[in-house]
């Protein structure tokens, strides 16, 4: 650790720190402009110019680009230094021009407090400034050339640490210009990032341009909720709208950077010309009513119906989009009123494949999105980070940047930001694969593994002989084999039911073999992990209530922040299940098909409104602040009423745990008592014992300590293991997720609208010629329940005998009507 | 569209290297050979052909001084904009082949012969000023030298082939 002296104070850094950062751990901000702690040193702008005194450099030097050693002294506050910085912002402000006060990022720009703080005040430059013509970047990013400074951080952002290539730097000299070959959308998916990263206005946030300045902001530490990650975000904002989102750093979690759905995906959450629908009051049968009232005639009804046909035909159903309030609150009101549930899940097959992942996953095993960034080999089974959790795929990015070999085993022809190798596999093949890598890889230590795992092993390799073996797979065991810290990434949503825990089996197996071997489930919502720890080794999804709604076992659902028609997949059927009953209490704040439809509804608030736990996918328990009131914005669309009341329109739900307790768990001996998380969320899950209120360390907690990956049965197996599909046979249709365009979130968003692209379905060449289509053909899907039309994109890495499907909100794909399907090649036509 | 002759000769040079990308300048300077200038369609097929985005051979046609992005007359005058040709007249050579060849700093003159652009050092210093037309340099530049040359490249369209 060397040992250094920075403006008098005696300061130990870690090897390989810069002096800047050294300067920071003493709370010195050197002043800066190219130097990003993700992004490195380029030793660009010369801003960080600081006098070294004594050690091996001596004079103005950079800080940024030069390592602490030991015996340094150096001085931030030297006149020769800082006389050095003065000029250095003199020059960069040369061209800029003078007009903060119409500036979107006025109030929050580097530039404008280093050009203060450097005590530049007056222009001596007389000359003509430079001017560009500024480029169309889509509609998130809006770009003003003008005020760059030539600091190369949105470059090195784009291209070397996101790995997108449409951004860049262009020209030389006085014209260089960041930007792309043409005006168009950025193609990133992670291009908000640049909003953050400029340290000038050049890139700012144009879903939030001349809406509002900085210091009007309420802002508050936020959370992601649209995938499982749990990315840290700072939410802001004004006159009862949140105006934007931006990443807050967490060392552990999202690191500096969220992806643009995370970031653009808010504006469910407002009212006002755009977003006119989300349901601000309370309904009962669909006229507008108080919230007491609302609350009353559910309590009521819900009695009644407990009253007639006994407690159990009432039906609570939550989801992964429920905060951990939520799903705690329904656990307990079914359990003290008797009520069927809570469910979670929609498919009870990804109820237990999420189950068993979770089984597996300890404090030990399972890694952060950091310790992927570190990981020197990374094999992703049945996943795609990509569209299932964005930030995933930066870290395997950053894996790979550090030369770590990523090898993808998926039906999908998947897409990463970074070189990789691509084994095609269907799902029942999957395992098969992972297998034989690991098989592969470990061949030579195998002893000393205990019986248990030596058979597992033995399974492995006998399994090897049984099929082809994909290309490439025995160099890649190789390396795996030398690698230290291999991470697997595992997918709960196209993999089979034993691939999660065959998964964890295979790390054991390479911890056994002396590998600091990590696991890293992705599983299907923000709220999923707690969801399946909560929903107990006997609990159900709502597709096993489906039959007793129908047999008029059940007579009544309370529907929590949950829409079943998203992700049922049989429509038809739903629809007429759903009228069937006598009672839908619906609570939410997405004017979802579940909520138009519901007898009583209760218009919850948001996670930005009144705040929220989630616990990510690798148990990391984190809370989000409320950051506004909430209530119809006061800007765009309609006035709000002219009414003389006490409270603010649209702005008095409560969370929807809130509500819950009081349609359903207070007493009347009780009253509407109050309740806090701290008295309710403890008793619901032993991991969750240490709940206490919301003040969670800045980088979460993990709720998970115990040692179940590593102990418990080798019970794995591999599945359906052998032969190519039979000509004849039927392909498997695999519904997956898309970043943009099939979540809830995707769907409410007007504002991620734009990033939708058009759905398509991916299937292998082989398949094409067998079903007599070409890349590029519109086609007819004939499923149970009807037809679909869909775009076919033919690939060779697209896996043999499956057909891959986004579930699109702009296709009908609820005529599937089985969560699990299969099609004869013969069904699908050309059009 | 790039002529498929052209085009078969480039996939030949790229497949021919290490890694396409390398082959990039050399790309674009077979493509500027016959056509006199990168343009967009140009580069979105030169890039295709190297296996990188428009933008990633964009940073490299704007970043060097020899690949136009816009049309060029035959001879494009590249005058020297460095300190010891500043000190031995430049901006007055500058004005002179302006006035003479009807073209400002940067335009391309009517008759579409001359294009005259800045260049900086050639390392020709100790005959500054200097400029180079096309491939050649020339030194010692005075106005009658440059009568000379200009009168010379304007009868003789193989001037600088035969030179
Ligand atoms: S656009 Fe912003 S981030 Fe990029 S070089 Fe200019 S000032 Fe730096
Ligand atoms: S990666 Fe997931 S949690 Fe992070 S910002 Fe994107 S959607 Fe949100
Ligand atoms: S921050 Fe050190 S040179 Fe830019």
């Amino acid at each position: 650790m060397p040992r250094l002296i920075i403006d008098d104070l005696e300061v130990d850094v870690p090897k390989g720190s810069k002096v800047i950062d050294a300067a920071e751990r003493l709370g010195i901000m050197i002043p800066r402009f190219c130097y990003h702690e993700a992004l490195g040193s380029v030793g660009a702008c010369r801003m960080c110019a600081v006098k070294f005194i004594q050690g091996p450099f001596k004079g103005v030097q950079m800080s940024c680009m030069i390592d602490a050693q030991d015996g340094m002294v150096v001085s931030t506050t030297d006149e020769e230094a800082v006389q050095f910085r003065q000029r250095v912002i003199e020059l960069l402000m040369m061209n800029h021009p003078l007009d903060c006060p119409v500036c979107d990022e006025g109030g929050q720009c580097l530039l404008q407090d280093e050009t203060v703080s450097g005590g530049h005040a007056i222009r001596r430059y007389r000359g003509k400034k430079r001017t560009y013509r500024d480029q169309y970047l889509g509609p998130y990013i809006q770009h003003e050339m003008n005020r760059c400074i030539h600091c190369y951080r949105c470059s090195r952002y784009y291209q070397e640490f996101s790995g997108y290539r449409d951004l860049g730097p262009l020209q030389i000299g006085d014209r260089m210009f960041f930007g792309r070959f043409s005006d168009g959308k950025l193609e990133s998916p992670f291009s908000g990032n640049l909003v953050d990263i400029c340290p000038t206005g050049v890139y700012t946030d144009k879903t939030a341009r001349f809406k509002v300045r900085r210091w009007d902001l309420h802002r508050a530490p936020s959370l992601c909720n649209h995938c499982p990650l749990g990315c840290n975000t700072i939410a802001n904002a004004h006159y009862r709208g949140v105006m934007r989102v931006e990443a807050r750093y967490n060392q552990d979690v999202n690191g500096y950077f969220i992806c643009d759905a995370g970031r653009f995906g808010f504006s469910y959450s407002n009212g006002g010309a755009l977003h006119e629908k989300r349901p601000w009051t309370p309904r009962i049968q669909g006229s507008d009513v108080s919230a007491k009232a609302a609350i009353a005639k559910a309590r009521e009804d819900l009695d009644n119906v407990a009253e007639k046909y006994g407690p159990g035909a009432i039906a609570a159903v939550g989801s992964a989009r429920n905060s951990l309030e939520s799903q705690c609150m329904l656990g307990k009101i079914c359990r003290t009123r008797g009520w069927r549930g809570p469910v979670f899940f929609t498919d009870p097959a990804k109820l237990r494949k999420t189950r068993s992942a979770l089984e597996r996953l300890d404090g030990d095993i399972a890694v952060s999105l950091r310790e992927i960034e570190n990981a020197d080999f990374i094999v992703i089974a049945g996943a795609d980070p990509l569209n299932e959790a964005g930030m995933a795929a930066l870290a395997v990015r950053q894996a790979s940047r550090k030369q770590a070999p990523i090898v993808t085993i998926d039906p999908r022809p998947l897409f990463l930001p970074c070189d990789f190798d691509h084994i095609p596999a269907a799902p029942g093949k999957i395992e098969l694969y992972l297998g034989m890598l690991i098989s592969a890889a470990l061949a030579k230590d195998s002893t000393g593994f205990g019986k248990e795992a030596v058979d597992f092993y033995s399974a492995l390799v006998a399994e090897k002989g049984k099929s082809e073996v994909p290309a490439g797979i025995f160099s890649l065991a190789e390396r795996l084999g030398a690698s230290q810290r291999p991470v697997i990434i595992c997918g709960t949503d196209v993999t089979r039911e034993t691939t999660p825990s065959f998964t964890a089996d295979c790390v054991r197996l390479l911890r056994l073999a002396g590998k600091q071997a990590g696991l890293f489930y992705l599983l299907p919502g923000a709220g999923s992990f707690s969801s399946a720890l909560l929903s107990g080794t006997d609990g159900e999804a709502f597709g096993d209530l489906i039959g007793d709604i129908e047999n008029g076992l059940i007579k009544a659902l309370v529907v929590v922040e949950s829409d079943p028609f998203h992700y049922y997949p049989d429509r038809v059927r739903l629809e007429r299940a759903m009228e069937s009953l006598e009672l839908v209490v619906a609570i939410d704040y997405f004017p979802s098909s579940t909520v138009s439809r519901a007898s009583i509804f209760y218009p919850a608030s948001t996670i930005f409104e009144t705040g929220a736990t989630y616990v990510n996918q690798e148990g990391r328990a984190q809370f989000a602040r409320p950051v506004h009131h909430g209530g119809v914005p006061v800007w765009g669309g309609e006035h709000p009423p002219r009414v003389y009341s006490n409270s603010i329109p649209g702005g008095d739900h409560l969370p929807a745990w809130k509500a819950l307790w009081e349609i359903a768990g207070s007493t009347p001996d009780t009253g509407a008592a109050d309740i806090s998380p701290g008295e309710f969320i403890p008793a619901e899950h032993a991991a969750f014992e240490a709940f206490g209120s919301d003040n969670y360390p800045v980088d979460g907690i993990r709720v998970l300590q115990g040692k179940a990956g590593l102990t418990g049965n080798w019970n794995s197996r591999i599945e359906e293991s052998s032969q190519r599909p039979e000509n004849a046979e039927p392909l498997e249709l695999l519904m997956v997720e898309w970043m943009f365009g099939t979540t809830e979130f995707s769907a409410w968003s007007d504002s991620l609208a734009s990033a939708i692209a058009e759905p398509y379905m991916s299937m292998n060449s082989k398949d094409a010629c067998r079903a007599g289509v070409c890349d590029g053909d519109r086609v007819s899907l004939e499923l149970d329940n009807g037809t679909i039309e869909i775009k076919v994109s033919v690939s060779d890495r697209a896996a043999e005998g499956v057909l891959v499907i986004p579930r699109h909100q702009s296709l009908d794909w609820r005529k599937m009507k089985d969560f699990s399907v299969r099609v004869l090649p013969g069904k699908i036509r050309k059009i | 569209m790039l002529p498929d002759e052209l085009k078969l000769k480039l996939e030949k040079m790229i497949s021919d290297a290490e890694s396409p990308r390398e082959k990039a300048i050399d790309v674009m300077f077979e493509i500027q050979e016959l056509q006199g200038w990168m343009s967009d369609e140009a580069m979105v097929e030169a890039a295709g052909l190297l296996g990188m985005t428009p933008l990633e051979l964009e940073e490299l046609a704007t970043f060097y001084d020899y690949i136009y992005r816009s049309p060029v007359g035959k001879y494009v005058i590249k005058v020297c904009d460095s300190t010891v040709c500043w000190l031995e007249g430049h901006q007055s050579i500058i004005d002179y082949i302006s006035a003479r060849a009807g073209v400002p700093m940067g335009g391309t003159s009517p008759d579409g012969l001359f294009t005259l652009l800045p260049v900086c050092c050639i390392g020709y210093c100790d005959r500054a000023p200097a400029m180079v037309i096309n491939k050649r340099v020339y030194g010692k530049l005075t106005p009658e030298k440059i009568d000379r040359i200009l009168d010379k490249l304007a009868n003789s369209a193989e001037f600088h082939e035969s030179e």
